[in-house]
């Protein structure tokens, strides 16, 4: 039985609480509003010299570098986040400006040692100032960080790694996409992406990983890049790949390349007992190909039982142009064959409104 | 006199005030459980936030938001009788901020001129089509559009009026990209929402199959151009008490549920799924009054016994503030809201009674489901049940007075005490109400909530719950807006938040 002085306690207790989070409540609040104008208070008259270093001449950033770099703890804690933030704003001249500042400050330094620091956050923080002052000498550390504890830590140091667009750090990327600690392959495909053509050759040794995931990444990231060398080994992993999803993206990839070389792969692709997921990605490259001679073999299409795959080469017919378009108006006009007439239809007046819904329905797992 | 019936009386007045006794130490206890429940929800929520408040400076959303990766989404939006507001709700889609989406509005066979609205705003011309019905729906669309010229990511379905389920499995076989979100047409996103909600598919895109988002309450906040430009909690007592209990059981309940794998609702007001995912398990269930939480079952139900390719899979609540819905702000329309979210619930669990306590179903089977049952379901039963049984206890001297007494004033103490965990928890992770006063107005909200709107919102639920079990013919309550643009409309509050 629960006596009546244990409830008048528990309800004491209970008041005590209510009254110390209403409190707390306050006072976060309270001490928020004070740092907050704190900051600003501090932060305004550097601001000004921030904004006249990015606009300065090359005589005169030094002077103004020194002055902003000496400030007090204090005030550069309330004015890095601007300088962050401009960071990923400006280019040239006031972006060496603002790099030098970090450097003379010891902003950069004390990042590479917050590589190593205990706290997650500092890490993902550190990982992300060193991606935007591009500072290559950090891309060892912060491959290191790709096999972080957290997950987002490894995220940020994929995302620096990608902004330094160092190609060494290629193989470790990739490495990532695998294993205990991973990271997922669209931040790795976007980070080895935005290295451009400098990465091609580490990504193309990632077509031969026997993980798959590696290989889709690998292939992604060529076609997206423009790596037209690269048809050859696309065709290949196209024709004679053992998993599914790694032929779609080499399907997609020969479309967005455009080489005359993807043709006869793809049009094999979209051939019945291929697998339909493979068929539609097909259809669609072969009409981001551009090549008329795929034009009968995308008709034929347009009467297939599985409506996306028709629709799809509905729409990849009207990338051919003008010989796409007779096919598309003489399959309208066809009055054997409903599915395919209304498919084409149905493309020929999303045309005519200039609506047409190229992309391509394929749901891929990877 | 004859003393055997005086004794039988006496007896039966005995066992009765032991009966009334019991009753009401157990509908106390039960008060205590379902709070300490929702304090552990809490306090699981708490750490998760505390994580992703510590990370948000480098979670990536810039490069998300201009990354050719991000994968494309298809907003879904049904709209029944919307001409007032479709135009700017369609235009505040297109703006947000997201490298590549389309919206397709469903318009589910509207007599007020939704269609025209859109037609005039974005140059609308009717195609032929083809829809595929990779989901079964019952009105067939009648008619496509889309917009002259080609540039702007809109499609408009006509079709005939089958319900918001069916305008959205409409919606699901219109779309193109491989994940969907659904909104109500009435929903203000935050610019960065997509970003928000779209985040776990790109962290997690082997297992993440839905994410759910924050709905906020509109009421009393300032809008400007079709976005909430300050958050403000509303003026009036019903509005004060609705933001206290969708921060304690919408945003901050149901992070906890994300955070231990048994989230069980996602708000019908903005939901992103896979599309893929959707279709396996057929799309929405038109017959379900609680069609958006229905779906989210099915999902866990459908994934536990088939597996994900053999894998893990997640549903995940996405905790940052991004989508904001207008609340009843009138009893007799928060009445018919609330009757119909305790209906769908009901029929919910009636429907998928067999995953209830079944450990095949792990942490859904035995742990959120059960919690929904007894904490969910039964609240309102327990609720006033004791609203008469403590009061004859005391009546009939069965219970001593200044013990109970003491007991209520502990448990509604507790239950406060809870709710301004809910609101100290707000305030440290995202702090979105801008003035002194709208935290003190969220404090009254604490009380208001815990004595007097809760006993209020128990009747309807009860009616609620007794509509599903004899099977009432649905009624979805007509819609009054006035658009987007204004700081306050009058609305049914139509969607789950």
């Amino acid at each position: 039985m629960i006596s009546l002085g244990l409830v008048t306690q528990a309800l004491l207790y209970l008041m005590t609480v209510g009254l110390v989070l209403s409190l707390l409540i306050t006072g976060i609040r309270g001490v928020r509003g004070y740092r907050r104008r704190r900051r600003r208070r501090l932060a305004a008259p550097v601001r000004g010299l921030l904004l006249e270093l990015l606009c300065a001449q090359d005589d005169d950033q030094e002077a103004l570098i020194d002055r902003i770099a000496h400030t007090d703890k204090k005030t550069w804690a309330a004015l890095e986040p601007t300088v962050a933030a401009m960071l990923g704003k400006v280019s040239g001249r006031a972006r060496t400006a603002l790099v030098r500042l970090y450097e003379r400050h010891g902003s950069l330094a004390q990042a590479v040692a917050d590589l190593r620091s205990r706290s997650a956050p500092r890490r993902g923080r550190a990982a992300q100032v060193l991606g935007r002052l591009q500072y290559r000498r950090a891309a060892p550390a912060l491959c290191r960080l790709l096999d972080d504890r957290d997950h987002e830590v490894r995220m940020a140091a994929a995302r620096a790694l990608g902004r330094l667009a160092d190609p060494l750090a290629v193989p470790h990327l990739l490495d990532s996409l695998h294993g205990a600690r991973t990271v997922p392959p669209t931040t790795i495909t976007a980070a080895v992406a935005s290295m451009g053509r400098e990465a091609w050759s580490p990504v193309a040794a990632g077509l031969g990983d026997p993980a798959p995931l590696v290989r889709a990444v690998a292939i992604e990231v060529l076609g997206v890049t423009g790596a037209i060398a690269r048809t050859p080994e696309l065709v290949h992993v196209l024709r004679a790949d053992p998993d599914l999803e790694v032929r779609i993206r080499a399907a997609r990839a020969l479309g967005r390349l455009g080489m005359p070389e993807g043709l006869e792969p793809l049009l094999a692709a979209i051939r019945p007992g291929q697998p339909v997921a493979l068929r539609i990605v097909a259809a669609g490259a072969l009409g981001r190909l551009g090549a008329v001679a795929a034009t009968r073999a995308l008709t034929e299409l347009l009467g297939d039982d599985r409506p996306h795959l028709a629709a799809t080469a509905a729409r990849a017919l009207l990338r051919l142009g003008p010989a796409g378009e007779t096919a598309l108006r003489e399959a309208a006009d066809d009055r054997s064959d409903g599915g395919a007439a209304a498919q084409a239809r149905a493309a020929l007046a999303e045309a005519a409104v200039g609506g047409t819904r190229y992309d391509v329905l394929a749901e891929v797992a990877l | 006199m004859n003393a055997a019936p005086v004794e039988m009386w006496d007896g039966l007045l005995g066992t009765l005030h032991g009966l009334i006794a019991v009753s009401d130490t157990a509908i106390i206890l039960y008060f205590l459980a379902i709070n300490t429940g929702y304090l552990v929800l809490i306090l699981l929520a708490l750490g998760e936030l505390v994580r992703r408040v510590r990370r948000a400076p480098f979670a990536g959303y810039e490069d998300a938001a201009t990354s050719p990766f991000t994968p494309p989404i298809s907003v879904i939006m049904p709209a029944y009788n919307e001409a007032a507001g479709i135009t700017e709700a369609v235009r505040a889609m297109l703006l947000l901020h997201y490298p590549v989406l389309e919206v397709i509005v469903v318009d589910d066979g509207s007599t007020d001129g939704t269609l025209e609205a859109l037609t005039d705003a974005f140059g609308l011309a009717e195609v032929d089509h083809v829809v595929t019905e990779d989901v079964p729906v019952r009105g067939k669309v009648t008619s496509l559009h889309l917009p002259r010229g080609g540039p702007i990511p809109v499609v408009v379905a006509r079709k005939a009026n089958g319900g918001k389920a069916d305008a959205l499995n409409v919606g699901i076989n219109l779309a193109r990209y491989p994940l969907v979100c659904m909104v109500d047409a009435d929903s203000i996103l935050d610019s960065q929402a997509l970003l928000a909600v779209a985040k776990p598919f790109g962290d997690d895109p082997l297992r993440v199959v839905a994410t759910g988002g924050v709905v906020g309450i509109a009421n009393g906040c300032t809008i400007e151009a079709g976005r909430v430009a300050e958050v403000h909690v509303p003026p009036d007592l019903l509005g004060r008490a609705q933001v206290v209990e969708y921060l304690r059981g919408f945003f901050l309940g149901r992070t906890g549920w994300s955070k231990i794998g048994g989230l069980l609702i996602i708000a019908g007001a903005f939901g992103l799924f896979r599309r893929d995912a959707v279709v396996a398990v057929g799309g929405m269930d038109p017959d379900c009054i609680g069609e958006d939480a229905e779906l989210v079952v099915r999902l866990h139900r459908h994934l536990r016994e088939q597996g994900l390719g053999h894998r893990d899979y997640r549903i995940v609540f996405v905790t940052e503030p991004i989508s904001w819905s207008e609340a009843p702000s009138s009893l007799r329309v928060l009445g018919r809201q609330r009757r119909r979210w305790q209906r769908g619930l009901t029929e919910i669990l009636l429907k998928h009674r067999r995953l209830i306590g079944n450990p095949r179903y792990g942490r859904v089977g035995l742990t959120a489901l059960p919690f929904y049952v007894l904490f969910e379901l039964m609240a309102p039963l327990v609720e006033l049940a004791g609203l008469v049984l403590v009061p004859l206890g005391v009546l009939l001297g069965a219970v001593d007075t200044d013990f109970l007494l003491r007991f209520l004033l502990a448990a509604y103490a507790y239950a406060m005490v809870v709710s301004l965990v809910s609101v100290a928890v707000e305030e440290y992770a995202y702090h979105r109400f801008s003035r002194w006063r709208d935290v003190w107005g969220a404090f009254v909200g604490v009380v208001v909530e815990n004595l007097g709107y809760r006993q209020f919102t128990a009747w309807w639920r009860l009616r609620g719950m007794w509509d599903a079990l004899r099977g009432a013919p649905r009624v979805w309550g007509a819609m009054s807006r006035s658009g987007f643009g204004t700081t306050r409309r009058e609305t049914e509050g139509g969607g789950r938040a």
